[in-house]
């Protein structure tokens, strides 16, 4: 059987909106929402935007086993310090992956979320960012921001057809002055094992999703700011 | 003061899902493809259309690059996200007596593409198709290929072909995306062992139904572009 002769000698129509990515219906959303707040706790600013950008860190992790196995390749993931490790998913021996937890203790090579990190630089790319440009430091001295704990889901919430969940994280700005963020990003700390030669590779802190804010956040001296990502299908 | 406090997850969710943002590209846009050929290789039918339902299982999965799985650096215990949504344990069982490092447990995925005569209302908590079209060269049956999988830039593709080794026409009128979980572990025996879970992605329907006449030969694929 000859599969493939040309489209010309059938009927085929092209749906008028199909090589328009903006007129497609919206199936998974991003947002990334920043709320400011005084000396006093009060909101003095709330800054709301679509959030862009996996990077390909994040979209070489998403890749499935199939993509890998059957067409005999890697990725390639970047660390925030420029280093590059290979990814390549296999069951059984061949493969290097991210590690699960489990009962056997030095079997076990931790891979977690690590933070929100921001900082006062701009990416022209934040598809192949590995870094933000300028970030800002955890502490109190000029220009850094104390940052807490991030706050992971441990579900997802369903309205409708509507499911997501969020992650956020604050920060305390006690550094004497007004901090300015530009960008945000998304920070895990990345392990991944190699089950045949008994490996664990520490790639470290890796960016997974990058922003560069439409607007800059000014953040006032003994005020905070607190970054919701929002993940969503069908909203 | 520009907006009252937050006080509780209604608030938040009305600031951080906003639905009065300027239109913009979303943060994911996929599309379905279907082409069918005639015993000769002609194309007979041609179908592209939109793919609008995610499901939550598409979230959750999105989620693990994200989340990643230990909760913490000295924490072995999995994200409550994974055991809560996806249902993967908290700890995968393994072999104890090991010393060494590295080779206790690991989290893989796949994805394919099911195909189904059946129609459902869409739900963000499905995980089936309404009928599914089994493997196999039996009436109502189609004979299934190997998931292909390419990937370029910020898209990912995926295809799948069937053929109708049946006698009778075939209705597909139902499609999703399908996910397999992995957690590959050490068995008792020191052996390699994993445990599959397995979710609905996508769901999407065609109207009207694509049509596989007997011997006909059809490939679906499903296109999930990020905005990068």
């Amino acid at each position: 059987m000859m599969i493939g002769r040309g489209f010309e000698d059938v009927n085929v129509k092209m749906p008028d909106d199909i090589f328009d990515a903006s007129s497609h219906e919206p199936t998974f959303n991003v947002y990334l929402t920043a709320v400011v707040r005084d000396s006093e706790g009060k909101i003095i600013k709330v800054h709301r935007q679509r959030s862009h950008s996996p990077t390909a860190n994040f979209i070489a992790l998403f890749l499935p086993l199939s993509y890998f196995t059957n067409n005999n390749v890697s990725a390639t993931i970047t660390n925030v310090s420029g280093s590059t490790y290979s990814f390549s998913q296999a069951l059984g021996d061949n493969g290097i992956s991210i590690p699960y937890p489990n009962t056997n203790f030095p079997g076990n090579a931790p891979s977690y979320f690590l933070m929100i990190e921001v900082g006062s630089g701009q990416r022209s790319n934040p598809y192949s960012a590995y870094s933000l440009a300028a970030p800002i430091s955890n502490g109190s001295g000029a220009g850094q921001l104390a940052y807490q704990s991030a706050t992971l889901p441990s579900t997802i919430i369903l309205k409708g057809n509507t499911a997501y969940f969020y992650i956020t994280q604050t920060y305390n700005n006690i550094s004497g002055g007004t901090v300015t963020i530009t960008e945000v990003g998304i920070i895990v700390y990345l392990t991944l094992v190699n089950y045949t030669n008994r490996t664990a590779y520490n790639i470290g802190n890796t960016l997974i999703w990058y922003d560069v804010l439409s607007s800059p956040i000014s953040v006032p001296n003994a005020g905070s700011v607190t970054i919701y990502y929002a993940f969503v299908v069908n909203p | 003061m520009v907006t009252p406090d937050l006080t509780n997850e209604e608030d938040i969710a009305k600031l951080i899902i906003p639905d009065d943002l300027p239109d913009g590209q979303p943060t994911l846009t996929a599309y379905i493809e279907a082409k069918v050929y005639d015993g000769e290789g002609h194309v007979i039918q041609y179908r592209r259309q939109p793919m609008r339902s995610p499901t939550q299982w598409l979230l959750a999965l999105m989620a693990i690059p994200i989340l990643q799985t230990f909760q913490g650096p000295s924490t072995y215990q999995a994200v409550s996200f994974l055991v809560n949504v996806l249902g993967l344990p908290s700890q995968q069982p393994t072999y104890s007596p090991s010393t060494y490092c590295c080779n206790g447990a690991n989290i893989l995925w796949d994805f394919s593409i099911q195909l189904g005569s059946g129609n459902h209302a869409f739900s963000p908590t499905l995980n089936s198709l309404a009928a599914p079209i089994a493997n196999g060269s039996g009436a109502g049956q189609l004979s299934y290929g190997p998931v292909s999988v390419t990937y370029s830039g910020t898209t990912i593709y995926i295809y799948q072909t069937v053929i109708n080794y049946s006698s009778t026409t075939i209705s597909v009128t139902e499609i999703g995306l399908m996910g397999t979980i992995y957690i590959q572990f050490q068995n008792t025996d020191n052996a390699y062992q994993n445990t599959t879970y397995t979710y609905l992605l996508t769901y999407d329907t065609f109207s009207p139904a694509i049509t596989l006449p007997p011997g006909a030969i059809a490939t679906f694929e499903v296109v999930l572009t990020f905005s990068g």
